[in-house]
């Protein structure tokens, strides 16, 4: 949580005195991974498995060396082992948010061409962000990182676990498949950018060519390559046979194609689709495209209308990863409705529901809860909206998503009915490593303070000697206020103000707020929103 | 006259036609149409501790008796709430529903004019009766909205609106409740803009907003002298609904979201000896809970569910926020978007507030902070906000808490008349496609896996 801050105090004051070390531990500020419990037992809590077993009351789990390795009454466990009672708290599986943008240094949309599927998001994974330690405060171990959804065929993703202090290739979800987005609707052809943008497509019709144009080209390179090794592997069978035949060095290799190899990935199946959609046409439009090539749409993205195309999502095999009540921010989304996944769940579809924002990914509980508030969706299948799901949805099923044995330690420990509007959660282990714990975030508090304090305190110092110097130079002074009135739970001097910096691409205009809101292409809303006002 | 058959008849079909009108809920004002009687279940008044088995009496719309063994009047329709719970309405403390319904289509705003000084702009009346937004608001549970406009700096006059009505002339129950002034941010934003400009910037809408109390009040002066016989002046439309401001009887809504802009805003209140504000504000309030308890100044704290502010704050700084100021004794209701542009999803206010609660608010407290404390700080108290004698009968009645997701809003009354909640856009499309014919059986899944 402190990390940027601190790293840019560090460097400041590093680099200008050498008596900083006096304010604290130079290597204060990287996160140590927390130390993945040997053996350690929550004893007696109500258990949401997600998984075959439901829910089971007054239940133990042990978990060892990062996975889980018995759930049951009364388990017997080795006596060193630590116990954390769990009378009257919930554990639910580590929530999985399938729709995220959260922890990336900008770049979230290469939104030049209509085709960008060599673009990749794992390349701009900010291991520093603080939203995953914030995500992690609200029970979530898993995300996918998506590409923005400026394109037919966007980016590629990057599925990575919350492992907070890790750098970008330690937070990489071993296994994962690889994914691609894919967008349809206003967003890919650009409806709501302003006038003065304008590339091809425009219409839902152009977004439907441009994506079956980009599939043929790639079964033609596919086809190139695959004509390409078979005249290697022939030159290499006549070789030694047949004096004065042609030599495999001199057949010429088809030009690496970057985007189209990603395209020939996305035909094999080995890339999984993950495609942002809105309206039940437009869904019906890319479900037929794919079948016609033989392929699956891994999941639609929003889907906010797959209710009407349930039946034919479920018949597919494509997954829905929802919002639960988001609607009317722009056209495409009028007749999005609340009961969307209880629908979509009734008729066998799997169901997911998402962030998109990283404000909303830090209660996913109680977006599950929606299902059973619209739609009468059972309450451990509703939580499975967030936990297996998901999990089964990006193809990490087989180590996440629910509480059975064997699975990866990734769990979150409520205070209360996971569901429940007044529960918060306490303590969130990946891998069996407990990277939040409120205690001990309550503790660290009052020390984060003080040195954010002396930090601050430092640098005014430094900056009233320099504006000596400068003699009186004191207007482009770094803070506003004496040093004094800063207290320790007041805010510090406006270097570390944040701005709007999450990238939704549903909102494209932005739900909350009236505001345009457009991933890595951020307008100002003249018309709607007044300057000044942090975006 | 004797009445022929054919006559008889149409009279009839007239009836029938009626009852089926009202049957849909066709007439959604027509207060004092019936005597109600909700029986049985627990009620909970908000302003005083739950009661059950209590019964609730309303007549002519409003709220004639509320208690354990109350008579039932003769003749009135009673509604068997038996293992059931009845609430007051939640009452939005500021968003602009009505005035917006899809934010992307540009037509489709009304809630920010251009014009820096639109104080004359009276929200109500751009207020669409019939707009999408409404019922799925109702659906959860809020029943009135104060609706603002958010353009310029003095953005115009606001209102407190019934979400059922013919039009919003019916609907409006008070007007104007405020005055809404985006005050300046004093902190630089990053972006596009310089330091200068921005700092030019913020002068400029200092030096307007005191321009234009200014103006009003040498207006007020010649309009005063005009009654003594000075020289005609033209009508300021501006400067006429800024004076009630400035004499403190009509309050002015602040909107300030920083912390320095907050202090800001009440040193300038302070400045100009401003009597009646209200501060609508971000979970920054909590740095300076202190300072409005000691000044009482109620706030309007809008966007618990909002990140942090700041890359170092707590994770929770914005769950904390309401309950830091009720422990610092700050009159405040509780709000969704810090801006008020959260009309789609004004159904989820009371989550908000659910929120303050997980983190500290007692649980009380924040269902008064969705109900009677909004009535309070809109001055709308003798009509909304709690389950008391003499009050609007605009209730819910839910089978739990209503700030849990998990509770359902069974049935709602707006003014002692029920809306029907499965005759909106959303509740439709969910009828249609849950009934939607099944297919046979499973085609094989292409390309699966």
């Amino acid at each position: 949580m402190k990390n940027g801050w601190c790293i840019a105090m560090a460097l400041v004051c590093g680099l200008t005195t050498p008596g900083w070390a006096t304010t604290g531990d130079p290597d204060g500020w990287k996160n140590t991974q927390p130390e993945a419990a040997e053996n350690l037992l929550i004893r007696g809590a109500t258990l949401w498995t997600s998984g075959p077993e439901g829910r089971l009351e007054a239940t133990d789990i042990w978990i060892s060396n990062g996975v889980i390795r018995a759930i049951g009454k009364d388990l017997a466990v080795p006596d060193d082992a630590q116990v954390i009672d769990g009378e009257g708290k919930h554990v639910t599986p580590g929530l999985i948010d399938a729709h995220s943008h959260s922890a990336l240094i900008g770049g979230t949309n290469e939104a030049t061409n209509i085709v960008t599927a060599e673009v990749r998001i794992g390349d701009v994974v900010n291991s520093e962000s603080v939203q995953i330690y914030r995500q992690l405060a609200g029970g979530v171990t898993t995300i996918n990182l998506l590409h923005g959804s400026a394109n037919s065929i966007g980016g590629q993703n990057a599925v990575i676990k919350l492992r907070w202090g890790a750098g970008p290739d330690g937070l990489m979800f071993e296994g994962a498949p690889q994914g691609v987005k894919f967008a349809l609707g206003e967003n890919p052809k650009q409806s709501n950018w302003g006038d003065d943008e304008k590339r091809f497509p425009q219409t839902r019709q152009g977004v439907e060519q441009s994506i079956r144009q980009s599939f043929l080209a790639a079964q033609d390179y596919r086809r190139r390559w695959q004509e390409y090794e078979a005249a290697v592997a022939a030159a290499a069978a006549t070789k030694g046979r047949r004096r004065g035949a042609k030599p495999a060095s001199t057949v010429v290799p088809p030009r690496r194609d970057l985007q189209l190899e990603a395209v020939v990935e996305i035909l094999d199946g080995s890339r999984w689709i993950h495609a942002h959609s809105y309206r039940a046409d437009e869904i019906l439009m890319l479900l037929r495209l794919a079948e016609t090539f033989g392929i699956r749409v891994a999941s639609f993205q929003h889907v906010l209308e797959g209710y009407k195309v349930a039946d034919e999502l479920a018949a597919h095999g494509a997954g829905a990863s929802t919002f639960s009540d988001w609607w009317a921010f722009k056209y495409e989304v009028v007749d999005a409705i609340p009961y969307n996944g209880a629908i979509m769940w009734d008729r066998d579809v799997l169901v997911s529901f998402n962030s998109d924002s990283s404000e909303l990914a830090r209660r996913l509980n109680l977006e599950a809860a929606k299902a059973v508030r619209y739609g009468g969706v059972p309450q451990e299948e509703a939580l499975k909206f967030v936990t297996l799901n998901p999990a089964k949805q990006l193809g990490i099923d087989r180590w996440v998503g629910s509480l059975e044995v064997g699975k990866h330690a990734d769990l979150a420990l409520w205070n209360g009915h996971p569901l429940s509007t007044y529960s918060l959660c306490e303590k969130t282990w990946v891998d069996g490593r407990l990277y939040f714990d409120r205690q001990a975030d309550l503790i660290s508090r009052q020390a984060l303070a003080e040195e954010r304090q002396a930090l601050m305190d430092e640098v005014r110092s430094l900056e009233e000697s320099d504006d000596e110097a400068a003699e009186g130079d004191s207007e482009d002074g770094a803070d506003g206020e004496p040093a004094e009135e800063v207290g320790t739970d007041g805010p510090p001097p406006q270097a570390s103000y944040l701005r709007w910096q999450d990238s939704h691409d549903a909102y494209c205009w932005s739900a909350e707020d009236g505001e345009a809101v457009h991933a890595g292409h951020q307008h100002s809303s003249s018309q709607h929103g007044r300057r000044g006002e942090r975006r | 006259m004797k009445r022929g058959p054919m006559m008889q008849r149409k009279v009839r079909l007239c009836l029938l036609s009626l009852c089926w009108l009202v049957a849909l809920g066709a007439f959604p004002v027509m207060a004092g149409a019936e005597t109600l009687a909700w029986v049985g279940g627990t009620v909970h008044p908000v302003s005083s501790e739950a009661i059950d088995g209590a019964t609730v009496v309303v007549e002519d719309g409003k709220i004639t008796a509320v208690g354990r063994g109350v008579a039932v009047p003769a003749g009135a329709t009673v509604i068997d709430t038996a293992g059931k719970h009845l609430y007051p309405g939640f009452i939005h403390p500021a968003s602009t529903l009505g005035l917006v319904e899809i934010n992307s289509v540009r037509g489709t705003i009304d809630s920010h004019e251009i014009a820096d000084v639109n104080a004359a702009l009276r929200a109500e009346v751009a207020f669409n009766a019939d707009s999408v937004l409404l019922p799925p608001a109702m659906a959860g549970g809020v029943l009135t909205t104060h609706v603002v406009p958010r353009g310029g700096v003095f953005a115009g006059t606001s209102a407190v609106m019934a979400l059922r009505g013919w039009n919003w002339q019916e609907m409006t129950l008070t007007t104007p409740v405020g005055m809404h002034l985006n005050y300046p941010q004093l902190l630089p934003s990053e972006g596009e803009v310089s330091e200068e400009e921005e700092e030019e910037e913020r002068e400029k809408a200092l030096r307007l907003i005191n321009d234009t109390l200014d103006a009003a009040e040498v207006y007020r002066q010649a309009r005063d002298a005009v009654a003594l016989g000075a020289p005609t002046i033209a009508f300021d439309a501006d400067a006429e609904a800024l004076l009630p401001v400035l004499d403190g009887t009509l309050p002015l809504f602040i909107w300030a979201t920083e912390k320095s802009q907050i202090e800001g805003a009440l040193d300038w209140v302070a400045e100009r000896q401003l009597e009646n504000i209200v501060l609508v504000t971000g979970a920054d309030a909590q740095y300076v809970a202190e300072r409005l308890a000691e000044e009482d100044v109620p706030v309007i704290l809008a966007g618990v569910l909002s990140l942090p502010d700041r890359r170092w704050e707590p994770y929770d700084s914005s769950y904390v926020a309401a309950s830091r100021l009720h422990a610092a004794g700050v009159q405040f209701c509780i709000s969704d978007s810090r801006r008020g542009g959260g009309a789609a999803n004004a159904r989820n206010l009371p989550f908000h507030a659910a929120m303050a609660a997980a983190f500290g608010l007692p649980r009380d407290v924040a269902l008064r902070s969705v109900t009677l404390s909004v009535a309070e700080i809109l001055g709308v108290e003798d009509r909304l906000g709690s389950i008391e004698v003499g009050k609007d009968a605009t209730l819910m009645l839910t089978n739990g808490d209503p700030l849990e997701i998990l509770s359902r809003v069974e049935r709602v009354w707006i003014g002692g008349r029920e809306v029907d909640l499965s005759a909106d856009h959303q509740r439709r499309l969910y009828d249609k496609y849950q009934h939607r014919p099944r297919p046979e059986k499973a085609v094989a899944k292409p390309g699966a896996r």
